[in-house]
């Protein structure tokens, strides 16, 4: 393959067959709709480079920024885009709760406005709807803004009915699938694909999947939030079902332990979905020797999500123990090894101690550049954790006087310490806050 | 009829158990009218301490001070002041709340005066050494003037800040946080301006510490805001100025209806309706901000969040748990480490469960033949009880005046109207829905208004009553005593009147 563009690889993607050990459904053959294995990492690809194209051939002269309420793939593929042609590209969303792909797009040159949260008093009055204002600036006669739309432009929906739908079909030996399922978002991908089946062949069904109303899976709607979609409608769909993050995230972690696809959430949910709705109609076909096929859409990789996997199942993230760790102490043990010193003795150690104790605070820099014990070196807890895995970081001949704000981790480490062999380490009982209401001095430097 | 689309409301003890003393609640509304406001103190001193057991679980020192604007009883105020004093105080918004504070039992140095101040005020305020939270620079000066000139003894000011979004400025790429715009507080970009009028005028005032109040629910913003004043006091301290305390102002919010599955139903149903694709919900199909544009629902709903998972001191453990986006720490963590004190600012979610106000049924008949949906006309009006005027949806409970009829009919769906002879006179534009059809001489009680609803709107129109309030404790398992709200003191007392 060789191309003049990365644009030239967007499409074509594979279809995979869901090995029925893994899905259990034993009378339909389901299909993985690979978009994830588009060039800029999505589903998204398509429809952004099929919106922007006329946008950024009409701005030739490289002025101008491409504007897109996006949350992330779409930004991703239009923040490349844009880059390509020499524009800036701006994302406003309030629905980026994803760091990874915040910094990701930031890495892309992409300028991020977040919208702020809703009122708390209610004001009916209130025109300071920041939407309002981002549509303003759009009409703004002298705007150099290229609004792509995606909510609302036929051509999100193009690009799937001329390019993922007809591939599907193709892939399929000229078939169309009996089901077809996908998570909706601007609605683009269902309904384009929904479009290019339905012409080959009505009986097909769509299943469309959104996300639990009070839940959140990032790059999908709840049922609410679609009605907003202008490229919603849901005569689309034969049956829209709800999925919960725990059922997205269970998808997401077969496909990828056992299927070899490296999904993120919104393929999982789609996976997850699927098979929880087909599995009445798998039963039902029990017997009758027929088959049926279904496809469903991986949107996109699971690299950008950890830390939402992170927050929703940490054990799947989980580190296993290794080395020393003082937060692996229990109270008792903390309180059976640890050595604790008030402030006035303290004083007196520091200043006239033979030899003089290294004091070591355990605040973040920016507090102990704030203010902090005269002569004492920073820290910070998290880096000390590291440090204790491998060893003792202090010679067994150093005194210590371990310092954090209020005593308690200070005393866990030197609990810990103590019990790696330091036979002097001591924790300033009440911490820098008790230092400082006892009218110890504290220096800035 | 569609299944009821109920809203039903959030009551925890003591609440609850007052709600299900039907015959006392009669009685008191006998005695004193409809509208009444009942109020639970013992429920604002419990709420203080679950605020004050947030402070304890991040080892953070500083106090919890009652915004007094959302409601204006002594009760409240008074069972406050017998806490803690180095725990709880008063943020006070004008010079009347000032005086009602101080004759509460709120010494100046609990008291923290907040909000647009005349000079009246601002001459109070600094007469009993009560800390003021300067919007501006200009009142600053002023502060300042009236100090020199009357004599007065220096003043611990707060310097409420704003404007964070822009406040770590990338040129082209980057991330920018929108925040809705502040009439109040001064733009962290005029800082330093700020920050020499604070010099100049040393002798006056002493800076104590820097604030700010966002009117979002977005903790984003919040702890953005924080980090915001954490910095600055770095700033001040760079200058030799001493701050030590960060207030981070109010707005922690109450979770009003208790299932999250009927407010869920309900939006959700709100939004077919305003798509046409069921019946309105509302009076004349009133979309509550939404509209439909095309068969796409357009606008932002201007409601409430009903059901909240965190709210109130969940909330603030929420905010404090959070990373601040420059420094990396929980914003817990970089208050303690600076060791700054950490003050707020709880109106609302400080009386949450605080109290209820109840309505006489006058009057019940059918609204339309067609919807078989029935108006229901009470004793009281939408400024005495501004629930819906605050956006905050939740139906009211049915307290029946005797037993009910044998087969009364089930749940109903009616409309709530007040007293006042006008179309607007609604007390809900929902649809309500209730157990059974009410029957004049019913009450309707309307849990959690001491935050905001109970009186914030109340006027005196068309001559009708105004809502008196009492304030009520519980005596053993089912005994109540009450007493007029200006009665009560939170001693035990002779006074009060059994059920
Ligand atoms: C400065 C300030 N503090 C506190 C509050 C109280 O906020 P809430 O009642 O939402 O807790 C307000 C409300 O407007 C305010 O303006």
């Amino acid at each position: 393959m060789r191309y003049d563009s990365i644009t030239e690889a967007i499409g074509n993607t594979p279809l995979v067959r869901i090995d029925p050990a893994v899905h259990g459904l034993r009378n339909i053959d389901l299909y993985a709709k690979l978009e994830m294995l588009n060039p800029f990492g999505s589903v998204k690809d398509r429809p952004a480079w099929h919106m922007a194209r006329p946008l950024l051939e009409g701005a030739a002269d490289g002025d101008g920024t491409v504007v897109e309420l996006s949350s992330g793939n779409t930004a991703k593929a239009l923040a490349l885009l844009a880059g390509m042609h020499g524009l800036k590209f701006k994302s406003v969303t309030n629905r980026m709760r994803v760091p990874e792909i915040k910094d990701l797009l930031l890495l892309l040159g992409a300028e991020i406005e977040e919208l702020p949260g809703r009122s708390e008093c209610l004001d009916p009055t209130d025109t300071d709807d920041p939407l309002t204002h981002f549509h303003q600036a759009l009409s703004d006669p002298g705007s150099t803004y290229l609004h792509t739309d995606q909510y609302f432009n036929p051509r999100n929906v193009e690009a799937h009915a001329a390019g993922t739908g007809p591939e599907i079909v193709k892939d399929l030996d000229g078939k169309v699938p009996d089901w077809f399922i996908a998570c909706v978002g601007t609605a683009g991908s269902s309904t384009g694909v929904a479009r290019a089946l339905r012409e080959h062949d009505p009986r097909v069904r769509v299943l469309g999947l959104v996300a639990h109303k009070s839940d959140f899976i990032p790059g999908i709607r709840t049922i609410d939030e679609v009605h907003q979609v202008g490229l919603f409608d849901p005569a689309t769909y034969d049956t829209i079902e709800s999925v919960t993050s725990h059922e997205a995230l269970d998808g997401m972690i077969t496909l990828i332990r056992r299927c070899g696809l490296l999904s993120g959430p919104t393929g999982g949910a789609a996976y997850q979905g699927a098979v929880r709705h087909l599995r009445q109609a798998d039963a039902e076909l029990e017997d009758t020797g027929q088959r049926r096929t279904a496809v469903f859409i991986v949107c996109d990789r699971a690299e950008s999500y950890l830390s939402y996997v992170r927050q929703r199942r940490p054990e799947l993230l989980g580190r296993a123990g290794r080395g020393h760790s003082a937060s692996a102490l229990t109270d008792a043990e903390v309180r059976e090894s640890a050595r604790v010193i008030g402030v006035d003795e303290a004083l007196r150690w520091t200043t006239t101690g033979e030899p003089r104790p290294l004091v070591v605070d355990l605040r973040s820099p920016h507090a102990y550049a704030a203010l902090h014990i005269e002569g004492s070196v920073n820290i910070v807890d998290e880096l000390f954790e590291d440090l204790l895995r491998g060893g003792l970081p202090f010679s067994k001949r150093t005194p210590v006087l371990l310092a954090c704000p209020v005593g308690e981790k200070s005393l866990r480490y030197a609990a810990a310490l103590t019990r790696m062999g330091h036979p002097d380490i001591r924790s300033l009982e009440g911490g820098i806050v008790g230092w400082r209401d006892a009218g110890a001095p504290l220096v800035r430097e | 009829m569609d299944a009821p689309l109920y809203l039903r409301p959030r009551v925890d003890p003591p609440l609850a158990s007052l709600l299900r003393a039907g015959t006392f609640l009669h009685s008191l509304v006998d005695a004193l009218g409809s509208p009444l406001n009942v109020l639970l103190p013992e429920t604002v001193a419990e709420n203080a301490r679950r605020f004050r057991a947030v402070y304890s679980r991040h080892r953070l020192t500083g106090r919890v001070y009652f915004a007094h604007k959302a409601n204006r009883s002594s009760a409240l105020v008074r069972r406050l002041a017998a806490e803690d004093v180095a725990a709880v105080g008063v943020d006070v918004a004008s010079l009347e709340e000032l005086r009602h504070a101080l004759s509460c039992g709120f010494t100046g140095d609990r008291i923290l005066a907040t909000g647009p101040k005349d000079a009246e005020f601002l001459w109070l305020a600094a007469r009993v050494g009560a800390t003021v939270n300067l919007d501006s620079p200009n009142e600053l000066e002023q502060l300042s003037a009236l100090v020199r000139t009357h004599g007065l003894g220096r003043v611990a000011v707060l310097v409420r800040l704003s404007g964070f979004e822009s406040a770590d400025g990338h040129g082209g790429a980057g991330t920018r946080l929108l925040s809705r715009r502040s009439r109040f507080g001064t733009p962290l970009r005029d800082a330093e301006e700020l920050l020499s009028a604070l010099e100049r005028n040393a002798d006056a005032v002493e800076l104590t510490g820097v604030a700010y109040h966002l009117d979002t629910t977005g903790v984003e913003e919040k702890v953005r805001a924080l980090e915001q004043c954490v910095l600055f006091m770095d700033t001040c301290r760079a200058r030799g100025l001493a701050p030590r305390a960060v207030d981070i102002g109010g707005g922690f919010g109450i979770g009003y209806v208790a299932e999250a599955g009927e407010w869920e139903r309900w939006t959700t149903a709100l939004s077919e309706a305003v798509l046409g694709s069921r019946p309105p919900l509302t009076w004349r199909g009133h979309g509550y901000g939404l509209r439909n544009e095309g068969g796409t629902v357009r606008g932002a709903v201007a409601l409430y969040p009903g059901h909240r998972p965190t709210a109130g001191p969940g909330y603030l453990d929420e905010l404090l748990s959070l990373p601040a986006p420059v420094l990396g720490r929980s914003s817990a963590n970089l208050l303690l480490e600076h060791l700054h004190d950490l003050y707020i600012e709880p109106g609302r979610a400080l009386v949450d469960q605080c109290g209820l106000t109840l309505a006489r049924v006058l009057d019940v008949r059918l609204a339309d033949a067609d919807s078989g949906h029935h108006l229901v006309r009470l004793g009281m009006n939408a400024g005495d009880m501004s629930l819906e005027e605050h956006g905050v949806l939740v139906d009211p409970v049915l307290l029946p005046r005797g037993k009910p009829e044998e087969g009364e009919e089930g749940p109903v769906g009616v409309f709530l109207a007040g007293n006042l002879c006008l179309e607007a006179d609604l007390i809900t534009r929902r649809l309500v829905h209730l157990p059974r059809l009410p029957r004049p001489g019913d009450l309707l009680a309307f849990a959690n208004t001491a935050g905001y609803a109970m009186d914030f709107h109340a006027h005196r129109a068309q001559r009708q009553p105004f809502a008196r309030t009492v304030a009520v404790e519980r005596q053993g398992d089912d005994d109540w005593r009450w007493c007029p709200d200006e009665d009560y003191w939170p001693i035990p007392s002779p006074g009060g009147t059994s059920a």
